[in-house]
This record gives structure tokens, sequence and C-alpha cells, in this order.
């Protein structure tokens, strides 16, 4: 058996309280709801080896989570099938969770007044570790996530990045064969992020542990990850090597420029993509692949008397919007 | 490889067993993490249950208003309702809580876990409030209660269907989070009812209300005890029937929950805010 | 000149929707305290019942079964106006908000208490209204003629009693890590010494001594009392009292702010 994930078609269909504007509309959904059917996830298929390091990307509510809750069980879907780890996620959900991690950026595992050490012993408890291996396992865990100085510390006092570092250590404590990463660095400064990224990527490398990770970062896709699955509006848009994604949408930058007076037109460059953001505050997305970004800035400067300026890698959402809008190149080329 | 290559397909019981002392033991450490707080916290409910005693003391001496009870059946009242809601909350400290955590999507990670659900969350933590309400129980007893042998096992059977009735009702009104959305004040109100009426004497009620009081909102049950379980003369007739309701009463909100997990995680509601 | 009328009014409109919008989040709380409130009533209507062995006529201490069932209807009301303002608080001082928020203890304390005084009156009206029908089942329509009004003019200095007797529990947050236990004792202490159940005049004398040197009657005895039992005489007593606690509370609360607040500044929140 040598995929972690097999997923056929998966789909999931929510019906939402529509809620009509205005008083009366409030009124009247107090009185006689109505629904309107909203696709979660719509048709997903996915082949995932086993080992391999997977980024989950999409803007916020592509449905990452909801599929993400559907591969552990947690959720069941309207129709379409999955396999993970040879497990029906419905119908096998303990089974399957015992091989299976899963650390969820936001809500904690450790418990709050206790040290993290306590919240190891609970999960042994949790996943029936034999004594002897599990203090063996501990104790190597400890040793590499570097928690030794803090272990005996309540989490209430911890940082975030050495509470994250003990959250992602304790998912790794019953050797799970396939963990589930949603958000893992969020709100963490760089080193701490990079040094998180290493360890994970060493315990895929040492224990072939599939990693399923979504993450807003750029750089814990670059890092981390070998493949990109993208998804929005609950469809996969994008299923390329990291490599290819970088080269044709990591490049991306975004550009703020304030301009002393309002543009007259919007300049048209190659690789740019022009948007006129509020009264005199132009948006640029700039493909530094395509052009080159002194090209970009001597242009401007060039057109517009600049009065202020911002560059910063995009969000994800502009990012993906790009690659759903325009690239097609991409989509070609053997996206889904 | 995995270690959980010869892992079971389902938890066993003795594993479970195991979580839950390992969940009350760290329980326990927790509040002990904060001793200072924890003894004031504690300690003030003690000394809130102790006044409010006193007060119904004082009342009820000057009113000695229902028929057959003394000043020491209201006493010992107050013992098995407050000792009751106090083990309960110490031992399994979420069951006042089932809706809000569903609401606020915090069974995601109980799911996500290999052990069963409703056993996992109610025992992940402790009351430290209801330690004193524990402890208050138990003066009570202490100070006007039965010490005899016999006095003694009634009082810990009184002690045990009180807490079992408060927990299995008031899982039973949580449960209706799976239903119908935005239930967490209708659920605390339902307990914070269950919880007065515990303490009134059930004599008190005649008719429908009565017949209510020992059906549909089973307060009563802990209510009559005083006279129905704890006298010296009482025979075990109540006691048995007590016992069948605790027990038809768990069997309902228990299957309710899972019903209503069912529908959590196959349904198409959007409930959680995850 | 019509356009800034129309402008004006069509702005208050607005607010005024948005307020009955947010007002429907909290009927279904609103109502579910009814419920609660009509289930304490129709227990405590019981218990005095029996008290007073189903006799109309009798009068103890003062007091008729109706006038007792009132009482009580009155005492309910008050207390279960109160919002949860202790919590707010308590969650402020530990996050350290009011250092930097507000610097005047008059500004902030001020603030709650405007807010305080909002909807606990809001609250009170809802509660009476409810309590009302109860009442009026089980032993007919009050006929205390002057006495609602009296009620009326207690019930500010009870509603800003409670507050500050809230707030000093609540302050102790800047030195003590959970108060919601000393909450707790408060709330019993009003039921209790502040006569919920039992009208002092029914206690025994040597309670009925401590009862007098203590802020929680004039909370909710001191305004059911008088509006069960109109007595001029005592009502401007009454009045004193209230408004000599307010201002010593209020003392008392101005002082562990400043206090607290300066602790906060030392050592950093």
């Amino acid at each position: 058996m040598n995929e972690a994930l097999q997923v056929e078609g998966l789909t999931k269909h929510f019906r939402v309280k529509r809620k009509l504007p205005g008083l009366g509309g409030s009124l009247r959904a107090l009185w006689r709801p109505s629904y309107e059917d909203k696709k979660a996830v719509d048709g997903i298929d996915l082949r995932v080896e086993r080992g391999e390091t997977v980024a989950f990307l999409g803007p916020n509510g592509a449905g990452k989570s909801t599929t993400i809750k559907m591969l552990t069980g947690i959720l069941h879907p309207t129709s379409g099938q999955a396999h993970v780890l040879g497990y029906d996620p419905w119908r096998q959900r303990t089974a399957l969770a015992y091989r299976i991690g899963a650390v969820f950026g936001q809500k904690s595992q450790l418990w709050y007044h206790l040290p993290p050490s306590d919240s190891f012993e609970l999960m042994s408890r949790v996943y029936e570790l034999d004594r002897a291996v599990y203090r063996q396992r501990r104790d190597l865990l400890i040793e590499r996530f570097e928690l030794g100085q803090y272990i005996d510390t309540p989490v209430r006092r911890l940082s975030l990045g050495e509470r994250m570092r003990c959250e992602i250590a304790i998912a790794f404590l019953h050797r799970p064969e396939l963990l589930f990463l949603d958000e893992p660095t969020i709100g963490l400064d760089a080193i701490v992020k990079q040094r998180i990224r290493e360890l994970i990527a060493e315990l895929n490398r040492e224990e072939g542990t599939t990693v399923f990770l979504t993450s807003h970062d750029p750089g814990d896709i670059e890092r981390l990850c070998r493949r990109a699955i993208v998804i929005d509006h609950g469809r996969v848009i994008v299923d390329e090597p990291v490599e290819r994604l970088r080269r044709s949408v990591l490049s991306y930058k975004r550009v703020v420029v304030r301009l002393a007076e309002e543009p007259t037109e919007l300049a048209a460059l190659p690789g740019v993509e022009t948007h006129r953001e509020a009264p005199r505050v132009l948006r640029l997305m700039v493909d530094t692949a395509a052009v080159g970004m002194t090209e970009v800035l001597t242009e401007l400067m060039a057109r517009y008397r600049i009065e202020d300026m911002t560059m910063e890698d995009p969000p994800m959402d502009d990012v993906i919007r790009a690659i759903y809008q325009g690239n097609s190149e991409l989509l070609e080329e053997g996206g889904a | 490889m995995s270690m959980a290559d010869n892992r079971p397909e389902r938890a066993k019981p003795v594993a479970v067993w195991r979580l839950v002392l390992t969940c009350w033991k760290l329980n326990l450490a927790g509040a002990m993490e904060f001793r200072m707080s924890f003894l004031l916290t504690a300690g003030m409910m003690f000394v809130n249950n102790m006044i409010w005693l006193a007060f119904w003391g004082i009342f009820f001496t000057r009113f000695p208003v229902v028929n057959g009870w003394e000043l020491q059946d209201v006493m010992l009242l107050w013992a098995i309702s407050a000792g009751g809601f106090g083990w309960a909350s110490m031992l399994f400290g979420n069951f006042t809580r089932v809706a809000t955590m569903t609401a606020a999507g915090e069974l995601d990670l109980y799911l996500a876990q290999p052990k069963p659900v409703l056993i996992h969350l109610l025992v992940s933590r402790m009351s430290l409030t209801a330690i004193g309400d524990f402890l208050f129980g138990l003066a009570i007893y202490a100070w006007v209660g039965d010490h005899s042998w016999l006095g003694a096992f009634r009082f810990g059977c009184g002690l045990l269907i009180s807490g079992c009735l408060f927990l299995f009702f008031v899982l039973l009104a949580n449960t209706l989070v799976f239903y119908i959305g935005q239930s967490e004040g209708l659920a605390f109100q339902v307990f914070n009812s269950f919880l007065a009426l515990t303490t009134y004497p059930s004599d008190l009620f005649r008719g429908a209300a009565r017949l209510l009081l020992f059906t549909v909102v089973p307060a009563g049950w802990i209510s009559y005890m005083p006279i129905g379980l704890l006298r010296e003369t009482a025979g075990f007739g109540f006691l048995l029937q007590a016992l069948g309701m605790t027990l038809l009463l768990g069997t309902i909100s228990i299957a309710a929950f899972y019903y209503g997990l069912r529908r959590y995680t196959s349904g198409n509601q959007i409930m959680m805010r995850s | 000149m019509r356009l800034r009328i129309a402008s004006k009014l069509r702005k208050y409109e607005a607010v005024g929707v948005i307020t009955v919008r947010h007002q429907l989040a909290y009927v279904t709380d609103f109502i579910l305290r009814s419920l609660f409130l009509l289930l304490i009533l129709y227990v405590f209507i019981q218990l005095w019942s029996a008290a007073y062995a189903g006799d109309t006529e009798a009068v103890i201490a003062g007091f008729t079964l109706q006038q007792i069932v009132w009482y009580l209807v009155f005492t309910e009301s008050l207390t279960m106006a109160s919002p949860r303002v202790a919590e707010k608080v308590e969650a402020e001082v530990k996050q350290g908000d009011i250092a930097t928020r507000l610097l005047r203890p008059l500004s902030y304390i001020g603030y709650h208490l405007a807010a305080y005084l909002g909807e606990a009156a809001l609250r009170f009206f809802v509660h009476l209204a409810v309590g009302s029908l109860i009442a009026w089942l089980f032993v007919g329509p009050p006929d205390f003629g002057l006495g609602l009004g009296a009620l009326a003019l207690l019930a500010p200095g009870s509603f800003i009693v409670a507050f500050l007797l809230l707030m000093t529990v609540a302050l102790c947050a800047f030195w003590v890590e959970e108060t919601r236990g000393l909450e707790f004792v408060l709330q019993k202490l009003k039921f209790t010494v502040g006569g919920m159940l039992l009208p002092l005049e029914m206690m025994p004398d040597w309670l009925q001594s401590i009862c007098a040197w203590l802020p929680f009657q004039a909370v909710l005895y001191v305004p059911a009392r008088m509006a069960v039992s109109y007595d001029a005489e005592l009502l401007r007593t009454y009045l004193l009292i209230q408004w000599g606690w307010v201002a010593a509370l209020g003392v008392v609360v101005m002082l562990m702010y400043r206090r607290g607040v300066s602790k906060l500044h030392v050592n950093g929140g």
C-alpha cells in the first residue's frame, strides 16, 4: 500500500441560512428561514504517495479545512470517496486516528496550565503507547525539537514559538504515517519558522511521514514541500511540483503606490497587472519571472509622481486569483 | 515503521480507562498549579454554600413549612445536591459545556483522536469551584448525617445518583446544540433551573408540578432523597426506583449525544464556527 | 434646513434599527431568563403559601401573603436585572487594558456605570412585567398605591449600590487571580442579608441588627419593602441609607481603582 491518500470526486454541500438585507429580512429569517446551497468542496481528486510533502493552498473559504476534515473522518462528504492510508475515514475513523496526526494552528492540544511533559503523557495514553517505547520516543523528540529547557514549564508561560514546537513534537509522538498540519507557523518569527520547517523535513526524510501542510506562508511551501495543490471554490486548480509553482507564481511581487495626482492612464506593462485601488492609489502585481523589478520601477517613476510605495509578497489570495484568472500557461501545462 | 502496526481498530475499555485516570490525574495537578487561587475559589464556594444553608436554616426554623421535613433533612438535601453536582463537575467537568464546545468547533480535536468522543471530552476538565461544593456536601454529612455504616452507604448512594442525574440531564439538554443552533443559552438555563429545583424539598409541590419533577425534569429524585433514602426508617424502594431513573436517563442522554454527533459529522448544516 | 432634519432623522432611524436588531439577538436571552424567573417565583410562592398555611388574611411581621409575593417579585426583578459587568471588568483588568484605555477613575467607572444602568433598567422592566403575571395569577393585583412610586424612586439607588458592590469585587482582580468565588459570595450575601427571600423583619433580632449595618439591604430589601408597604417617613430614611452607601462605596471603589492602576503601572500589567 504505497498511497497515503487516494481521493475521488470528493464533494461537500452545505445548506446555509440566507440572510436578507434590512430589518424586514432579519425578522423574516426568524419566521421562515430560507436556505441556499453552498458547495464547499466540489469534486476533488487527489493521489498522494507515502513520504510526500504536500502544500495544500487556497484563499480563505476555498474549502481547505472542509477537505481536511473529511480526510480525517471528522466530516462526511456529500458524495465521493477517499482512502487514507488504506482506510475509509468515515467508517474507520478510530482505526485511522491511531495512524494519523493533526496540528491545528489555532486550536491547541496542549493543556494550558500544565507543562508540556504532561501533555506528552496524555497523548501516550490516547495512542496507547508502550511505556518504554513512549519514553524513548519522547526523549528523542525533546532532544530533536530542543524542548529540554521548558518541557516542565506550564504552557501558559511559554511563548508562541515554544508552544508550537511542543505541539508539533507531540504530533510526532505516536509515529503517525500521515501528518496534517494546519497553519503551524502562523504568527511565528522567521527564525523559529525556519527551525520548525527543518525539523518537519528531517522527520519526513527519516521516518517517511507523509506531510500534508496547509499554509498561507510562501516560505513554508518553498522550504518544506515538494508538491503544491491549490484549491479554490472547492476545486483543485493547480497540482504541481513546488518548483514549477515557484517559477510561475511565487515569483510575484505586490507593489502599492500612492501617486501625487490622479493618473490619467494606467501603465500597461508586460508581466504587470495594474489596478486602481483607491483615488491616487495603484496596486500592481509584478511577475518578476517575466519582467525585472528595476524595469517596472523605472517605468513607474517615469510616468508618475510617486508619493509612497510599498513592496511585498502578495497575499495567497492574490496569488491564487492570478493563477486562476490569468495563468493559462500553467493551467494548460498540466494543472488540474 | 509506525508504532501503530499492532494497534487495534477500536479502543479497548482498559485503554479508555487508563486515559480517564490520566485525565483526572492531570486535572488535579492543574488545580494544584494555582494553589492559592484554587484554595480561594473552592473555599469561597464552600463559604457560599454555608451562607445559603445558614439562611435556609433560619427560614425553616421560623417556618417549619413542609410536613415531615426537619431542619436536618433540609441540610442533607443541600449536602446531596451540592455534593452530587460537585463530584460530577470534578470528574466530568465538561458536562455543562458540551453545547459551547460544539459551537466553538472543539469537538473536532476529539474526533481526530482514537478514543470515544464523549467520555474523552467529559473528563478533560475539572471544575475548581465544584471541589468546594463536594467538600461542602461531605462536611454537612459529617455534621448532621447518619454516621453508621448503613447511613454512610445510603449517603454514598445518594451522592452517586445525584451526581449521575446532574450529569445525564444536563448532557441531554446540551445535546440540543446538534439540532438547534444557538442553544448554549438554553442549555445553561436548563442546567440552572435543574440545579435550583434540586435544592427545594420536593414535598413542596403537588399535582402536575410534582409529576413533572419526577419525569421530565427529574430534580425530584434528588430533592426527595432526605426522606426517601437517607432516613433510617426509609426502605430501599425509593433507591431502586431512583437507580432505574438514572439508568434510563443515562441511556437516553448518551444515545442523544451520539446520534447528534452523527448528525454533526454527516450533516450538511454549518453549525461549527471552526 | 429640511435636508438636515431629514438626514438626522434617517440617522436616528438607522441607529434605532441597529439597536432593535441587536435586541432581537437578545430576545432569546430575555425569554430564557424570564422563564427561569417564572420558575423561581413559582417555587417561592409555593414555599410562602405553605408558610402562611394558605391563610390569605394572616399577617406575619407586618406582611400579608399578597405583600410577600409581590415583595418577592420586586426583589427577584431587581436582582436578575443585574448585568454581568464584573466579568467584563475582570477581563479588562487582567489584560491591563485599564492602564492604557482610561486613566481617570471617574471615566472608567462612569463608563461602566452608564452601561450598567441602561441595561439594568431595561431588564428590570421586562422582569417586572413577567413576574407580575405570575404574582397576579396567584395573589391578585398589586394594591400598593404610592408604594409603586416609591419603588421608582428607590430603584436608581438600588442599581448603583449593586453596581458598586460588584465593582469592589471585580477590582479585586488587580490583586487576586480569580474573583469568581468572591462574586458568588457577594451574590449570596445579597440574597440572604440583603433580604431577597426573607424580609428583614422576619429575621431573628441578632441578624437584623447585623443587616442594618450592611449595604446589601439597600439593594433589594429597601425598595421592595417600601413598594409593598408605603411609609413616607421611612422613605426619607431609606433614601438616606441608599445614597449614604453610594457615597461610601464610591469612595472605596475609587481608592481601589487608583491603587490597582498604580500597581499595574509599577508592575507593567
